[in-house]
């Protein structure tokens, strides 16, 4: 592998790595406050990738799409917690189980509806006009959609440490995942807030949806792919923090992408592998809180 | 054997031999044959259903990858034959068997470490990291095709190939299996799982190695879907990699779900229904949405499925 190529594959790696954090982010959100493990992350993503080939469609501009996909999920999450959730509360594997009784209908519902021009055959969302071309890094093209991914993913970050960390919802967030009980007692609705935390993660999965389509397609089996990466980057990084999620990203996307130059008819065994080492020798993940294992 | 053991066993028996004998029984009726295969292919997730329940309802552990030893059991039976070019049942079972135990062990070495939630992850990942040989591998598993025109086996002479005799080899396997469920879960193995369930911590504390025990549940569980596997390679005559699919992994804990968790028939029931809203249902109906809304009603407003529905009857 000459350098130009390391440096090339090394771009693809962070750009992987960036997008799984989008996805994964949420997930750990939802984790950290609910301790539900959302199985139909992967759904959710999926249909926001739907979600914004047809707004693409229908109003001809990728940004819209970016904006409207994830508000649609956000609102999508904002009925869905409150409807099957929320009567589940304290029976968390119960909660998890639902999710994967509404992924598979939602996975069904995408592969049959030919008529929005969704359905079971690939579809592919074009490049966003501006981000359609290479520019040249190191001597070699390079496509700039993916350096936005890149950007869009580190800005994204930022802004979810500021809320985190700087305002009062997020303030209410981190008491909700030390002691929910306590923050309950101490008068804040935590019914609202679960519901608000899902919506939200609901949301993310959207947006990872909707900046993976141009890149990566849109086809039925992509919402299962989706939550095995996820699952795999909290799980290496720790779950329920914003840190173990993007440890995660930064750990699994590089490696998996070259994994699959290196060793092509083995590149999920090294993730599989990283997954196996990080369990068997630090069972919370790089930067978690939660024990995974004992 | 005291008075009600008896009654019971009995009662099994003459269900059973009805069983066995509905293609003779049922002949005149005009969709006899399609009733017939229906019952065989309930039967064969029934033995894969089940041996989900004993993770699932026995040893408290939510495995969500089981296809992994169903599908691995399918395509350990095909390829052993295949390679071996014999048709001998006891070549291709066994190859099932081990194959199917083999893999569990593999995925239950690193899965039995996580609790919970935790637990269901991990098996969901490992399970898709054998999807993927599965679909990769295609020198060994014929990749994406699978593999078609699978070999129906012969034993002592007997051809399986024969509809009649292949119904026998599904129901005599599923007796036998209930049996060897029954007799394992009514041991002091069988109690010292549920009491991994209830109560971990007081098993290790009273000296139980209890990762080892869920270890060999696991293993355990994972040979009778292979079982189930290998049968299900004769019955559709077809492996592919949707045997170790997500979704396959799903339909049986749909299964145990509905029909109950934790007994012995709750999950043959589950089978059947499963079954028959796949099979019976009219094909315009959406499967999987008719089947994901069933679970999540299911696990919202009846968690202990048909088998505790009906026992609460029963007491009431």
């Amino acid at each position: 592998m000459t350098f130009e190529d390391a440096l090339q594959q090394a771009l693809n790696g962070l750009s992987f790595g960036a997008l799984l954090f989008i996805l994964a982010a949420g997930l750990s959100l939802i984790f950290g406050m609910m301790d539900v493990v959302n199985l139909a992350h992967g759904a959710f993503y999926m249909l926001g990738a739907y979600v914004a080939l047809s707004v693409t469609r229908a109003t001809g501009s990728f940004w819209i799409a970016l904006i409207v996909a994830p508000l649609a999920l956000a609102a999508f999450g904002l009925i869905i917690e409150p409807l099957l959730l929320r009567r589940l509360r304290g029976r968390h594997l119960d909660q998890v189980l639902i999710t994967i009784g509404l992924s598979l209908v939602i996975a069904d519902f995408i592969r049959l509806r030919d008529d929005w021009g969704w359905g079971a055959t690939v579809r592919s969302l074009p490049f966003p006009a501006g981000l359609d071309r290479s520019i040249q890094i190191a001597g070699s093209d390079y496509p700039t959609y993916r350096l936005f991914v890149i950007a869009f993913s580190a800005a994204l970050a930022f802004l979810l440490y500021v809320l985190h960390r700087r305002t009062r919802l997020g303030a209410l967030v981190r008491a909700g995942v030390g002691d929910a009980q306590m923050l309950s007692a101490l008068g804040v609705d935590t019914d609202r807030l679960f519901t608000l935390t899902f919506a939200v993660g609901a949301g993310l999965a959207g947006l990872a949806g909707v900046v993976a389509a141009p890149v990566f397609g849109l086809q039925p089996g992509m919402d299962i792919d989706a939550l095995i990466y996820s699952l795999i980057v909290v799980v290496v990084g720790g779950l329920g923090s914003l840190s173990g999620a993007i440890a995660g990203s930064a750990v699994v996307g590089p490696a998996d992408t070259f994994g699959k130059v290196l060793f092509p008819q083995f590149a999920l065994a090294l993730i599989f592998a990283i997954m196996a080492l990080v369990l068997l020798f630090r069972p919370t993940g790089l930067l978690g809180r939660v024990r995974i294992g004992r | 054997m005291s008075r009600p053991a008896l009654a019971r066993a009995a009662i099994v028996a003459v269900a059973w031999l009805a069983l066995a004998t509905f293609p003779e029984w049922s002949q005149f009726w005009e969709s006899s044959r399609f009733a017939t295969g229906i019952i065989r292919q309930i039967l064969i997730f029934a033995i894969f259903a089940s041996s989900l329940d004993l993770l699932v309802g026995y040893a408290g552990l939510p495995s969500l990858g089981h296809a992994a030893f169903f599908g691995g059991g399918a395509y350990a039976a095909a390829i052993a034959a295949q390679r071996l070019g014999t048709d001998e049942l006891v070549v291709s079972l066994g190859a099932g068997i081990l194959g199917a135990a083999l893999l569990a062990l593999a995925v239950g070495f690193l899965a039995v470490r996580a609790v919970g939630i935790f637990f269901l992850m991990l098996t969901l990942a490992l399970a898709q990291m054998v999807f993927a040989i599965a679909f990769q591998a295609t020198d060994l598993t014929g990749g994406s095709n699978g593999f078609s025109a699978v070999h129906r086996p012969i034993l002592f002479g007997i051809d399986f190939n024969a509809a009649g005799n292949l119904y026998l080899l599904v129901c005599v396997t599923f007796l036998l299996v209930l049996l060897l469920l029954w007799r394992i879960t009514t041991s002091s193995y069988g109690r010292a799982l549920v009491g991994v369930r209830e109560n971990e911590r007081r098993m290790r504390a009273l000296g139980y190695d209890t990762r080892t025990l869920k270890l060999s549940a696991f293993v355990l569980a994972g040979a009778i879907a292979g079982v189930a596997g290998a049968l299900s390679s004769y019955e559709f005559r077809f492996v592919s990699p949707n045997d170790v699919a997500l979704s396959t992994s799903v339909t049986g804990f749909v299964m145990v779900l509905i029909g109950g968790a934790g007994t012995l028939f709750g999950p043959v029931l589950g089978a059947a229904v499963v079954l028959l809203i796949e099979r019976v249902l009219p094909s315009q109906l959406p499967a999987q949405t008719v089947l994901g809304i069933v679970f999540i009603l299911f696990v919202v407003f009846a968690r202990q499925g048909i088998a505790g529905a009906l026992r609460r009857m029963v007491r009431a």
